[in-house]
């Protein structure tokens, strides 16, 4: 049977969290967190896949032990097993170590895996990096952006939507794809499954030791990353007024602005006006 | 004593709110305003368990505890109290007497149907000349060979406009009608079941509250929920778990009512000024905030000692006692915050204001709630 593994993080469920002015990391531990919404996406990729040819799903994150909430959820929606990677010194991982990690979990425990399915970014975040880089230490084809996926035999029919534009492209499996949250609205988790998935359902838990991974390789100590300062833009917009007769005012305009607005409408102002 | 809720909780809640928001959110306004039943919305709620939230797994439910159980009405109901109602008269007084005073053979006949969704719950009691005083009831039961002949009116029958399978509240002795009281399950396809016009509301406008008239309606003898005799323990011990379903849902409408009044209050501005930096709006929050967290955790306490004993009498009584009149004066105070456009029906608060006052009438008034605590008080031999 096909062998889905499905990455996902838990994100804070609020907008705006303050950083740490030590580490430079968002404080996290302030809000409630919930299943990043490309997450979400990605797992109903697999679960449309699994209903359609059937599939075994592992649901795999890395995280603070409250993660695991995530996982379950997973579970809740369909998922057939929870991994959780969770351990102090994975702690502020940036996204080579986080890809490094994932590999080493998914090669340990799912080696034999067909497809890796991730959302395209997270929204706390958002750098978009740890489903390719993870394809990178797999030494496996990796999609990013998908928009549609169908599996037929050992190969995956993927049609990616980005920078305005689609392609239709043909990859062999194993492989992994990162998923847009312009694909299918994901499902909702039934009661029953909730009950099941937050009642008898086991989550596993491995942590650096159990995996093998030298604390130099991973959390902060490994990440190459090193955060310096972290603000937010300041809005500058200063006002500009014009006066004078309205042909003066419009020449002054054009004189200003007429590189501009000559682009949007795709006409040389200068000649035009001549 | 545990006062921080589970991570099954806290994940319940997410779960629910995230639905509500997206599925009943965009729609809330209008079927309030429509007074329509959104069939739409419900054919999606069908197939996540929504209809069968506490029923055993074995005829497909959730088998959910009692504060899960709460945590789904509330949180259907901070969107729209209609469909909370909806949800609380199928799962508390439709199901939950089949499944408890049922037989085999009953339970397999209906609870399957309704838990899907396809067949909804009435809960039908009420009649023109008796409401609190349910032993006066006047529909007739009369036996004839294998079946009962129904006859009789059924007012302010909540999901009556759209209920498959309903709970008929009657009685087999005209003389002696509480000795004779009896409870039915009757199907809506029964000859002689005849769901009237739609009442003409104040709130809980989506859901089509109407008239069940029974005419000759022939209801095999084996539909009858326990003996016969039985009909006001059964009505009296359905009510009692209602309750709960109530101050979840009052407590619901609160929540809603004061997210909106904290928001508004940080966005309005009044003399210059936001209306939070004034004192007197400050002091309403933190009134609505505190009235919300003491309803909160009484209805929970009363969800807790159904989980785990068999009376729960009194703590169900003060929970719906508390939570419906918590939630009129925290939707009145959340119109006051909203001034003038708190009247209007541009605002949610309008409303939740409607929604909030028939808490205190329903599945038991207010006066009725305090007439069951202190006779537990009393009974008490210290």
């Amino acid at each position: 049977m096909l062998k889905l593994v499905v990455c996902i993080k838990q994100v804070p469920q609020v907008s705006e969290l303050p950083w740490d002015p030590e580490t430079w990391h968002l404080q996290r531990e302030l809000a409630e967190g919930m299943m990043n919404p490309a997450c979400r996406f990605a797992l109903e990729a697999a679960l449309k896949i699994r209903d359609k040819i059937g599939a075994r799903i592992t649901a795999v994150t890395m995280g603070p032990p409250s993660a695991e909430e995530a996982l379950r959820e997973a579970v809740a929606l369909g998922a057939d097993k929870g991994i959780l990677l969770t351990d102090r010194k994975m702690a502020g991982a940036d996204t080579y170590t986080t890809s490094l990690t994932l590999s080493k979990v998914i090669q340990k425990i799912i080696p034999d895996f067909d497809l890796i399915l991730c959302g395209a970014s997270t929204i706390d975040s958002d750098t978009a990096q740890v489903g390719p880089q993870l394809a990178e230490e797999l030494d496996i084809p990796g999609v990013a952006y998908v928009h549609e996926l169908t599996i037929a035999g050992n190969k995956a029919r993927i049609r990616r939507v980005a920078d305005g534009f689609s392609e239709t492209i043909e990859m062999e499996l194993p492989g992994l794809v990162t998923i847009n949250t312009t694909s299918e609205a994901p499902r909702y988790m039934s009661f029953r499954g909730f009950q099941q998935a937050f009642g008898e359902s086991d989550i596993i838990t491995h942590d650096a030791a159990s995996l093998g991974l030298h604390q130099e390789w991973i959390g902060a100590r490994g990440s190459a990353t090193k955060i310096r300062n972290v603000y937010s833009p300041i809005a500058e917009r200063g006002n500009l007024v014009l006066t004078g007769t309205n042909k003066k005012i419009l020449d002054q305009l054009f004189t200003l602005f007429d590189d501009r607005i000559g682009g949007v409408v795709g006409k040389d102002l200068k000649t035009e006006k001549n | 004593m545990f006062f921080n809720p589970t991570m099954k909780h806290k994940a319940l809640r997410k779960a629910v709110r995230m639905f509500a928001e997206t599925e009943i959110g965009p729609v809330a306004r209008t079927i309030d305003r429509e007074a329509s039943f959104p069939w739409e919305v419900i054919k999606k709620m069908g197939p996540l368990d929504f209809f069968g939230l506490q029923t055993p797994k074995t005829f497909g439910g959730a088998e959910m505890d009692s504060i899960s159980y709460a945590i789904v009405i509330e949180e259907i109901s901070r969107v729209s109290a209609a469909i909370g109602l909806c949800l609380a008269v199928h799962n508390s007084l439709s199901i939950h007497p089949i499944v408890r005073w049922g037989t085999e053979e009953q339970k397999r006949q209906f609870l399957p149907d309704m838990v899907r969704g396809e067949k909804i719950g009435a809960f039908c009691m009420t009649e023109a000349g008796i409401g609190s005083d349910v032993g006066g009831v006047e529909t007739n039961a009369t036996l004839d060979g294998n079946d009962y002949i129904l006859n009789g009116t059924k007012i302010f029958v909540t999901n009556g406009g759209v209920c498959g399978t309903a709970i008929v509240f009657a009685t087999t002795d005209y003389q002696n009608p509480r000795q004779g009281a009896a409870m039915f399950i009757v199907d809506r396809e029964t000859p002689g079941f005849i769901v009237g016009e739609k009442e003409d509301l104040c709130g809980m406008r989506a859901n089509p509250v109407s008239s069940i008239f029974l005419e000759n309606c022939r209801v095999p003898s084996r539909n009858m929920l326990g003996a016969p005799g039985e009909g006001v323990t059964v009505g009296m011990e359905t009510l009692n778990v209602g309750r709960i379903s109530i101050a979840a849902q009052a407590l619901g409408i609160a929540q809603a009512a004061f997210e909106d009044s904290l928001s508004y209050s940080k966005d309005r501005q009044q003399f210059h000024r936001y209306l939070s930096s004034f004192q007197t709006i400050r002091n309403y929050l933190a009134d609505m905030a505190t009235d919300i967290d003491a309803g909160r955790l009484l209805l929970y306490r009363a969800c807790a000692a159904q989980d785990s004993r068999n009376s729960f009498r009194e703590e169900a009584a003060m929970a719906k006692l508390f939570c419906s009149e918590m939630a009129r004066r925290v939707t009145d105070k959340a119109v006051q915050i909203h001034g003038g456009y708190g009247y209007s029906k541009e605002y949610g608060v309008e409303r939740y204001f409607r929604d909030a006052k028939v808490t205190e009438i329903y599945e038991g008034t207010s006066e009725v709630q305090r007439m069951i605590i202190s006779r537990e008080l009393l009974a008490r031999r210290v």
